[in-house]
């Protein structure tokens, strides 16, 4: 037996241009938790930010020198593979960790958790974000899923003197623990049902050696789905969200929504359309239920939220719904649509918590609706990223949230899910209420700014006559003001040229030569 | 010299972004240079447009090639007077505004400018894509414009307005793009493109459910009877000058998108739907004439007789007769000439009536203001389609063209006229005659700011009346020939 | 397939069987002389100084943990000895990468001060 092995152990070919973005964000976490041991205001405040912000832009870099159209190649002997699904949806990793840095620098979590550990933990998670995209395996796939979750737990609580962001941490950390586990249940069964972890083989022997209806594999597939759910925030397994979001530390919530999401949804892509494309009978119209579930639940539920980070989280359900339905699709175009969907969605919600930071820095009403009162008038700099993200999200058309939808709809329709693309615009009808509702406050009250700072009792709401304070303008926090500015360009450019964003999806779509056939 | 749509399509946009960038004074006066800039260049447009020669003036170029969405605007019998009416009644609108203080006025104008360049757009377009895109994008403005610049319950008029057509539209997305999916031969590159689509009808299954969502958004745009739940609201509350656009033109996308869309494209739905749109129009007509009989408040007098005029036009487009098309277009003209002096005049009210427009302040002003007495009656006359008006010609029209196809509703809709004349005069004698109002300042209308610009609309009103032949030569040339394909369709 | 389990299961009977057979034999044979002290926690048989709410400090459980990540890790090198010959420069390189990661962590516990006892 031992000589056995022997044999069959031999070095693994390693494509180390393949990889080298994984070391670049791998590698800069550790030279940023290195970086973050020299002591002085120099090393915390620049030096460390400055290098996660190299090790993210060297990612950047070296995603776009692989990049390359057409299927998979294998960088470590089937564990991971890279290909444009792969390496576009990195880049969207790698931008939300570009923006989370400006959106952290300045906030109290980093103060209070250290610099070198918070971005260290980022870039970790990031690490694991990029190993879960390019994941051809179901072991990979785990040790990704968990690479990303446990720095974030961390995050979460990184706020360490405030009760609430504790609260968050922990309960995204059991919660999060239950979601592993029963993937991870699922994953043992999928193999106990192929004898196969990658997703290649099963696929092949899904039809041939195992039988579509085998109880096995259908309660490995609904297990995994159920656990995938969990990270998507897909309802019904989408309860912690408003409650981490909210107690999360608002630059973790802005990463969380955005590349977490992004990451679960580069998984499910890679995970149904490529291992197990040829069940898609079976599980499609348990995922189609989901998404129609998730559309409702979290349109409804974002309704009646004040705080704008529960609702961000109820609409963020809810847009995992829509771009859920792409996946159902299961076709190329369901691929190219979800990806384009996933990109537009980064541009309106870093656009949207942009605003939230800078405003909850500075406003009494913390992340509340009402922290945006009159913000039309006082600083119309904020005012229109964020109005420009509701509208996109409310897919409003010149934005590219409209453009999304459409190419959703389009997917689902092509697909003969048509009912599918009219629950998606359901879901968007509902959704105008709270979009609306925040657009109105920062248009359509009268203007009275609270001065910032002061004692409760002697709270006063005057005109703005006498000037605005300095700490309420924006221009104070110039980083988190061109993070939101640059992102609802992007929105608004996009939803008016979106051919770049057209090519890079195509190409996304060529990654899964399963869905040719 | 060659018309390019583009430049009308957006140079009311620019206009209201230089507005932006010009003193606050200034910044009214730039948007009315813009829209009279675009006044004049239609009225170019209409001096080049051939009769009978299809569709003209047409820029079709790729817009997003991977959806296939074309930037394809056109102008042809149908849409050629419905896009001077935008050009033309966006002047006396941004120059009402103009004289107006507003709070943050840049913004205002801004709003304004953009949405005209969106209806212009919805109006032009002939990509059903592109339709789509201008028909959602022209909330976006009269949400502001209402919302920020309305009455005291404006957020919650305007949200329902927007809520309401926006819920329409997203409707009429998923319609327009499933249509473009199924229409489009496996393998083929999908198309939006209007005339495409007309040349590859659905089979009647898919074409019923798309037929409603289409019907639903422009039945809620219009507003017809079940769906007008926003209009009252929406009446009240909006700034004169944004209502005035809104009821005398946005109001005619949704019945111009029956005629530009669902009729060519869905033939047989519409057929099979016609008795359904038929009874949702008359009973428009009779609920709407009856409303506005029992409203004291000027503005949703007008509201409600909104909702009957819009019944009748959508009457004379479901008769699927080519008399009742051209009668409906010709309608939408004319309903658009009337109101717009309507809201202008009922400014002029309730400036006299201490800024009241309820119609309990008013009366008594007709003997010591008889120019206003005047251009009153001659509106109000036009409204309720006296002989010798171009609305007579229209409704004429459209009943004619009702009594060819379904004799029983035309009847039932010949009442509407009747009714017309009632609260048209009701409402007439309440502002101007009767015991003068409590607090009533019979001023006549000064020279300048208020005749100046009321009194190229009567004229246009007075014109058209004289010569009704001018509109119907050139809808001729379209209207039967939309309704010709539905028919064949019909005998198939 | 399932039949080469069969060991497994028969393995899993006999533990629990002889286990428990075990334990009640015990309970059933033994003598029972109870004293005070032989109900006394086990400590070295001197008298227990703990009381039942003693707390241990935090810095205990930091250094235990630290210990356990550090020993576990070095667990992992022992697949690599066992195929150091078959994999040859790639195993060594990999394991040197992997102690060096593991430098990186002790210097980071040490520097930020985890390691004196407060």
């Amino acid at each position: 037996m031992t000589t056995l092995l022997i044999a069959a152990a031999k070095a693994p070919v390693i494509d180390y241009k393949g990889i080298s973005p994984l070391f670049a964000v791998a590698g800069g976490a550790v030279i940023v938790l290195m970086a973050a041991l020299i002591r002085g205001r120099f090393a915390q405040r620049v030096l460390v930010p400055f290098l996660t912000v190299g090790a993210l832009g060297a990612a950047i870099g070296l995603s776009i020198w692989n990049w390359h159209t057409g299927d998979s190649r294998p960088i470590v002997e089937g564990a991971l593979a890279i290909d444009p699904l792969a390496l576009g949806l990195s880049l969207l990793f790698y931008i939300t960790g570009l923006a989370t840095v400006a959106f952290a620098w300045r906030s109290r979590a980093l103060r209070e958790s250290g610099t070198g550990e918070f971005f260290g933990l980022m870039l970790g998670s990031i690490a694991g974000m990029t190993i879960l995209g390019s994941a051809e395996n179901l072991i990979t796939l785990f040790v990704g899923i968990e690479l990303l979750s446990i720095p974030l737990y961390v995050m979460c609580a990184s706020d360490v003197r405030r009760e609430t962001s504790l609260e968050s941490g922990l309960k995204y950390l059991v919660i999060g623990s239950v979601g592993s586990a029963t993937l991870l249940y699922g994953l043992a069964l999928i193999y106990g049902a192929t004898g196969h972890t990658g997703f290649a083989e099963i696929n092949n022997a899904i039809g041939n050696s195992v039988n579509l209806t085998d109880p096995l594999l259908l309660t490995g597939i609904a297990l995994a789905a159920a656990g995938l759910a969990f990270k998507a925030s897909v309802a019904p397994f989408h309860a912690w969200t408003p409650d981490v979001y909210e107690g999360a530390p608002t630059p973790v919530t802005a990463f969380m929504a955005v590349a977490t999401k992004t990451a679960a949804f580069a998984v499910i892509l890679r995970f149904f359309l490529e291992a197990l494309v040829s069940a898609q009978e079976q599980w499609a119209p348990a995922l189609a239920a989901l998404a129609v579930i998730t559309i409702i639940v979290g349109n409804v539920g974002a309704i009646a939220q004040n705080s704008l980070k529960r609702m961000l989280a109820w609409s963020g359900v809810a847009q995992a719904g829509y771009m859920l339905a792409g996946v159902v699709v299961g076709t190329q175009l369901g691929l190219q649509a979800t990806a384009f969907y996933l990109a537009m969605y980064l541009f309106m919600n870093l656009a949207a918590f942009g605003v939230v930071i800078a405003r909850e820095r500075v406003s009494e009403h913390g992340d509340g609706l009402k922290s945006l009162e009159g913000l039309g008038s006082a600083s119309p700099l904020l005012a229109w990223p964020m109005t420009i993200a509701m509208l996109s999200l409310a897919g409003f058309p010149a934005t590219a949230g409209f453009i999304g939808k459409f190419y959703l709809i389009s997917a689902a329709v092509d697909g003969n899910w048509a009912w599918l693309g009219v629950m998606i615009v359901v879901g968007s009808m509902l959704s105008l209420v709270y979009y609306l509702r925040v657009i109105a406050v920062m248009w359509m009250t009268p203007l009275k700014i609270e001065l910032p700072g002061r004692p409760r009792r002697a709270r006063r709401e005057v005109q703005p006559v006498a000037g605005w304070s300095p700490e309420a303008d924006p221009r104070a926090q110039p980083e988190v003001l061109l993070v939101t500015l640059i992102m609802a360009a992007a929105t608004i450019f996009f939803g008016i040229v979106p051919s770049p964003l057209f090519h890079l999806a195509h190409d996304v779509g060529t990654s899964i030569s399963a869905l040719f056939s | 010299m060659t018309i390019y749509l583009s430049i009308i399509l957006f140079l009311p946009g620019v206009a209201g972004m230089l507005a932006l960038l010009v003193p606050r004074r200034l910044a009214g006066w730039t948007l009315v240079t813009g829209t009279l800039l675009t006044l004049a260049y239609t009225i170019v447009m209409l001096a080049r447009f051939k009769i009978g020669g299809g569709m003209q003036f047409v820029t079709d170029d790729n817009w997003i090639s991977e959806l296939g969405i074309r930037y394809h605007l056109g102008v042809d019998g149908l849409n050629l007077f419905l896009v001077i009416l935008t050009a033309l009644l966006w002047v006396p609108a941004s120059i009402a505004a103009a004289l107006r203080e507003w709070d943050r006025p840049r913004l205002f104008m801004m709003f304004m400018g953009l949405s005209e360049t969106a209806v212009l757009g919805a109006f032009m377009a002939q990509d059903l894509a592109l339709f789509v895109v201008f028909f959602d994008l022209m909330l976006v403005p009269f949400y502001f414009l209402v919302g920020m610049w309305g009455g005291e319950d404006r957020v919650y008029a305007t949200t329902k307005l927007v809520i309401y057509t926006l819920a329409g539209s997203l409707l009429m997305l998923a319609a327009a793009v499933a249509l473009g999916v199924m229409a489009t031969p496996a393998g083929g590159h999908i198309s939006f493109s209007l005339a495409t689509l007309a040349q590859h009808p659905l089979s009647g299954g898919s074409q019923y459910w798309l037929f409603i969502l289409f019907a639903v958004a422009f039945l809620v745009k219009a507003p017809a009877f079940p769906l007008h739940g926003w209009m009252p609201d929406a009446y009240r509350e909006a700034p004169l000058p944004v209502i005035l656009v809104f009821s005398a033109v946005v109001s005619k996308v949704g019945v111009y998108g029956f005629l530009r869309i669902v009729l060519p494209v869905l033939p047989q739905a519409s057929v099979h739907f016609q008795e359904l749109m038929l009874a949702i129009a008359v009973v428009s007509i009779l609920y709407g004439s009856i409303l506005a009989f029992s409203q004291d408040e000027a503005r949703l007098v007008l509201g409600y007789s909104s909702v009957a005029q819009l019944g009748f036009i959508i009457l004379g487009i479901f008769s699927l007769d080519p008399k009742g098309g051209q009668g409906a277009v010709m309608q939408m003209i004319n309903h658009g000439l009337v109101t717009a002096p309507l809201f202008l005049i009922i400014g002029y009210l309730a400036i006299r009536a201490q800024g009241r427009d309820s119609l309990d302040w008013m009366g008594g002003m007709a003997l010591r203001a008889p120019v206003l007495a005047g251009v009153f009656l001659i509106v109000a006359l036009a409204t309720l389609a006296m002989p010798g008006s171009a609305n007579f010609v229209g409704e004429l029209y459209i009943l004619f063209g009702t009594f060819q196809s379904k004799i029983v509703y035309g009847i039932v809709a010949s009442a509407g006229v009747v009714l017309a004349a009632v609260y048209m005069i009701r409402f007439y004698q309440r502002a101007m005659h009767n015991p003068v109002g409590p607090q009533v300042e019979s001023r006549d209308l000064a020279l300048g700011p208020e005749l100046g610009v009321i009194a190229p609309l009567v004229l246009v009103i007075l014109a058209l009346g004289v010569y009704p032949n001018f509109l119907l030569h050139r809808i001729n040339a379209f209207a039967p020939t939309a309704n010709d394909r539905t028919e064949v369709s019909v005998i198939k | 397939m399932l039949k080469s389990y069969f060991p497994v299961v028969i393995f899993i009977l006999l533990g629990a069987g002889v286990g428990t057979a075990f334990t009640l034999l015990n309970n059933v044979l033994g003598p029972r002389r109870p004293n005070p002290v032989k109900r006394e926690p086990y400590e070295c048989g001197l008298p227990s100084e703990v009381k039942r709410n003693f707390r241990f400090g935090i810095s205990f459980y930091l250094i235990a943990m630290l210990f356990i990540l550090f020993d576990i890790e070095v667990i992992f090198l022992y697949p690599v000895a066992i195929q150091l010959k078959a994999l040859g420069t790639f195993a060594l390189v990999e394991t040197v990468v992997f102690i060096a990661l593991l430098l990186v962590g002790f210097v980071f516990v040490w520097r930020r001060g985890a390691l004196e006892w407060r």
